[in-house]
């Protein structure tokens, strides 16, 4: 008997709720449902319910697609479920909750590789011009 | 890999008990290699690279999550208090009916106002579609009528000129006339043509003379 992806909607009252991804797809190609299950569960059980998607690679119009049932997301979280920290970023990203500092984090990683080339690149040109 | 359905038991719709035939397995696909297996040869001397982060990102990233923490924790109060069970109004069916029929009067009219307008607009797009398809249809019968005048005139064309032709025809009439000039003048095709395209007419001309057959049987 398969549970569906949707959720079972079955939860121990006191059990600590968590939202978080759990990886549908196959090999080679991540999809991520968004649900709200107890913690102590392990990702390919059953879950409460199900509250968004989110694809992340991109498609032909180079975006990731997420989904996200806010009304759900509020309720749960107004009834004590935490929210894992991949979630919290996509959170921040969408304007939910405010960015995650480790967004912050990964935007300055990236700049400063960014940077890096920038003046090896430079660097290239001016030892061209010089030979 | 294989895992076992209802090891949730008290959690899934339907509570079976343990059976021995595999009806409760269902196929994990995404485990490559169990967790007893050693780290593999190739991998056993590699150190994964730590990511540095300087003395002042990590401060300001210190001040971020102290930040992130504290409006986070705003946030839950807020969903808490707006949406926890506890708090949630307890619904009294005779209200409840009441603002639900309200409610549904409301949308009622917003979708009867709706309709109206959309009303008007299918009709003169209907009475549109009728006048461009009765046009359409008056231009395939104009079409369709000249068709049918120039076929006629091609089949009264064709009529005249049998009845032309038909005037030389031999009917019961006059087949003693065209038995009598066709015996009066015969026409002999069977001629040689020279080179030069004369032609050379009788049979008993010929320069050779005849050899006689000479029969192979014998």
């Amino acid at each position: 008997m398969l549970s569906p992806a949707s959720g079972t909607g079955q939860f121990f009252t006191k059990s600590v709720k968590i939202i978080r991804f759990v990886r549908q797809g196959c090999t080679n190609r991540p999809f991520f449902h968004i649900v709200v299950t107890e913690k102590r569960r392990d990702q390919f059980m059953p879950v409460i319910e199900q509250l968004g998607t989110y694809d992340p690679m991109p498609n032909q119009h180079n975006e990731k697609l997420v989904s996200l049932n806010y009304e759900r997301i509020r309720h749960w979280i107004g009834n004590g479920a935490t929210v894992s920290q991949p979630v919290e970023q996509l959170f921040g990203m969408s304007g939910f909750f405010p960015i995650h500092p480790t967004s912050y984090l990964a935007a300055w990683r990236n700049r400063r590789v960014l940077q890096e080339e920038a003046l090896k690149e430079a660097e290239d040109k001016s030892k061209d011009k010089t030979v | 890999m294989f895992r076992l359905t209802n090891n949730l038991k008290n959690l899934t719709l339907s509570i079976e008990e343990l059976s021995a035939n595999y009806t409760n397995l269902q196929t994990v696909r995404w485990q490559r290699k169990p967790r007893w297996l050693p780290v593999a040869k190739s991998k056993v001397f590699r150190i994964p690279k730590k990511p540095e982060t300087p003395q002042e990102d990590n401060l300001e990233l210190q001040r971020l999550f102290n930040n992130y923490r504290t409006q986070i924790k705003s946030l839950r109060r807020h969903f808490f208090y707006k949406h926890h069970i506890q708090f949630l109004a307890s619904e009294d069916p005779e209200q409840q009916r009441i603002i639900f029929e309200k409610d549904l009067d409301r949308c009622n009219k917003i979708n009867d106002k709706w309709n109206a307008e959309q009303k008007v607009l299918r009709e003169k797009r209907a009475q549109e579609n009728l006048e461009v398809e009765l046009e359409f249809a008056r231009k395939r019968i104009e079409v369709e009528n000249i068709k049918r005048e120039e076929h006629k005139q091609k089949t009264e064309e064709y009529v005249k000129k049998v009845k032309e032709e038909s005037k030389e025809f031999i009917t019961a009439e006059n087949i003693d006339k065209a038995i009598e000039i066709a015996l009066n003048n015969p026409v002999d095709y069977n001629y040689a043509l020279t080179p030069s395209g004369e032609k050379i007419f009788g049979r008993e001309n010929n320069e050779f003379e005849v050899k006689e057959k000479i029969s192979v049987k014998q």
